[in-house]
């Protein structure tokens, strides 16, 4: 029970600071005025804009924790990231076909859905890819998945010189693939939240699986588990979580990575426990370099999948260190 | 005497203006087709961008600009202005503490992708402007004139810009128009950044009297250096200052270029012309005389 209060505790610290970060700090009490429906300007952009921005924010950061428990869990590696599938690279040429192209579709609706798109069809290829090359096993996916996300990378950046012009700019999309959280309106929080939430039940299904996995193919197989098929599922429900994480917080890399690490430091390596725990861990991680990201150099805005990448670079490089030496 | 009744006039009818349009909201269509409606003449601006400042000083009213974003350098007494936004973007929080009615922004770099909607959600008029010919600029002068409730004042200045244009469109008609090229940029790959056609500043280039000096529109900005060496223009424009020109001209194979064995290579304002503003005017009618020298010739 301990790990929960503590996680608790430091997720609603978090974000009562954060929800007063910002170019202006605002004080508890300007938070209590907003919230009690005072109309002053000041009050309006707490409510309309920075409260809604620091939920959102929390629940992509509970989405890359999930996403990152369900890949490492997959891939049986501690160095797996989302992002090593190519499922963030697909979304991220979905998003940058939605920011770039004219479709005349509203982007709201155009960037979840191609990002979403993108995920599902890399992470798909991915699979098939290596299940035609013959490798079943979790390096020959990771590889096919590197392969595929340089692939998707070099069609981003031609799109991004080919598209961009002074109205439909380059910048848009280069900050949107540095990372930073979309402020949804609050019907469009209540959709987030209700994605997070569909996205733990969905991977909280898996969890036994994941778990016999862990135990090696062999183990796994002779527990009943059918572990080809499983794996193709737990991708796929994987690269649904990130697709989801990256439509509303573009590329923010390495909370993926780190959450299930300290999570399993917390609750231990079973995926009940693990999976909402690496979720509470990725909210507290990605609404602290939010609060950050909004704060530190005014009046602009650091994008946010710099300060995670800055941060979390150094967390992986020890990683890599433990697991060369052991 | 002569000189100040006019002024007396004009200061007078724009008395009545005021006071008619502060009897009214205003609604105004901008570039993104939303309905902007101001309940009353905007008193503190926040100008997003050099162009849109730039505008709404051209209409004497920088007195009311509240905000500009770093790279705005013109005019010089807007300098002091707070500053919300800049390199690594735009600040909300910035913005609302000058406690604006009025928010003016263009769809570059990801101002109007920062501030529209939660300017929008805050309750914040934004115009969004777009200066992709310098017909438009003249037209948002007008409809910045509408929308701060001057609209006599954006009619006029728009009008004498428009006569400065037609003036120099009429001398440059009829005259051979010369090729011409202007690197507006250099990338570190050794790549150039040059003025399309369908863009602001290949219209001033176009109206000075010159035309394209590459074959087709061209999809890219950014060129080899060589394709400006095979499309040899008559003209070479750099906007910049002499000393990168020189430094660019005097490289191998530049050096045979029709442009600068002729001594057509020149450098032109950056502020003039790769600004949409008023200013885009003089970058107009100095890009005429250095296009056709003879019509000018004193």
């Amino acid at each position: 029970m301990k790990p929960w209060l503590t996680l608790a505790v430091y997720l609603v610290a978090v974000l009562a600071i954060a929800a007063c970060a910002g170019h202006d700090w605002a004080t508890p009490s300007e938070l209590l005025r907003a919230a009690a429906g005072d109309d002053s300007m000041r009050s309006r952009l707490l409510v309309e804009w920075r409260m809604p921005r620091v939920l959102a924010a929390a629940l992509v950061g509970a989405l890359l924790g999930i996403g990152g428990a369900v890949f490492q869990g997959v891939f049986r590696n501690p160095l797996a990231e989302p992002y090593l599938l190519g499922s963030a690279g697909g979304a991220g040429l979905g998003a940058a076909i939605a920011l770039l192209v004219p479709f005349g579709v509203p982007q709201w609706l155009l960037l979840p859905l191609l990002a979403f798109a993108g995920a599902w069809g890399a992470t798909a290829t991915v699979v098939v890819v290596s299940r035609i090359a013959g490798a079943v096993d979790a390096a020959g996916l990771l590889l096919a998945g590197v392969a595929i996300a340089a692939i998707l990378s070099a069609m981003r950046s031609f799109l991004m010189l080919a598209l961009s012009d002074e109205t439909v700019n380059l910048q848009v999309v280069l900050s949107w693939t540095l990372g930073g959280i979309q402020t949804p309106t609050w019907l469009g929080l209540g959709m987030l939240l209700a994605v997070a939430a569909g996205c733990l039940a969905l991977t909280l299904a898996l969890a036994r699986g994941l778990d016999l996995l862990g135990l090696g193919e062999t183990m796994a197989t002779s527990f009943g588990l059918d572990v080809r098929h499983f794996i193709a599922l737990a991708v796929l429900a994987g690269s649904v979580v990130v697709a989801a994480a990256v439509a509303y917080g573009g590329l923010v890399a390495f909370v993926g990575l780190a959450s299930p690490h300290i999570a399993r430091w917390l609750v231990g390596p079973l995926h009940r426990p693990l999976l909402p725990a690496s979720a509470l861990v990725g909210a507290i991680v990605v609404t602290l370099a939010d609060a950050l990201a909004r704060s530190a150099l005014p009046p602009a805005e650091i994008p946010l999948g710099l300060i995670t990448a800055v941060a979390g670079g150094p967390f992986f490089i020890v990683l890599l260190a433990q697991r060369l030496r052991s | 005497m002569r000189a100040v009744a006019p002024a007396l006039v004009a200061s007078a009818l724009l008395l009545c203006d005021l006071a008619a349009a502060n009897s009214q909201a205003m609604t105004v269509q901008d570039a993104l087709n939303r309905a902007v409606t101001l309940p009353s003449p905007p008193q503190r601006i926040v100008t997003i961008f050099a162009s849109n400042t730039e505008m709404i000083s051209a209409l004497g009213l920088t007195d009311r600009i509240v905000g500009i974003e770093a790279f705005t350098r013109y005019p010089p007494d807007v300098l002091s202005k707070p500053l919300v936004g800049g390199r690594l973007g735009f600040s909300v929080d910035a913005v609302v503490r000058q406690r604006p009615d009025l928010v003016i922004v263009t769809p570059a770099r990801q101002a109007a992708n920062q501030l529209i909607d939660p300017m929008e959600r805050i309750g914040i008029p934004v115009i969004v402007l777009q200066q992709g010919t310098v017909a438009e600029v003249l037209a948002n002068i007008r409809l910045l004139g509408r929308a701060t409730g001057i609209s006599q004042r954006g009619d006029d200045v728009a009008a004498k810009l428009k006569a400065r244009i037609d003036h120099v469109v009429r001398r440059v008609s009829n005259r051979e128009r010369p090729r011409a090229i202007m690197i507006t940029g250099r990338i570190g790959s050794g790549l150039l950044l040059v003025a399309r056609t369908r863009t602001y500043t290949g219209d001033a280039v176009a109206l000075a009297g010159a035309r394209s000096g590459f074959a087709g529109d061209g999809l890219l900005a950014q060129v080899s250096p060589e394709a400006i060496l095979n499309a040899d223009p008559d003209v070479l424009l750099f906007a910049g200052n002499q000393r990168d020109l020189d430094e660019l001209i005097s490289r191998p194979g530049w050096r045979d270029l029709r442009a600068v064995r002729t001594h057509r290579a020149h450098a032109v304002s950056r502020a003039q012309l790769l600004i949409p503003g008023p200013r885009t005017v003089d970058g107009i009618e100095h890009l005429a005389t250095l296009f056709h020298p003879q019509a000018f010739a004193p």
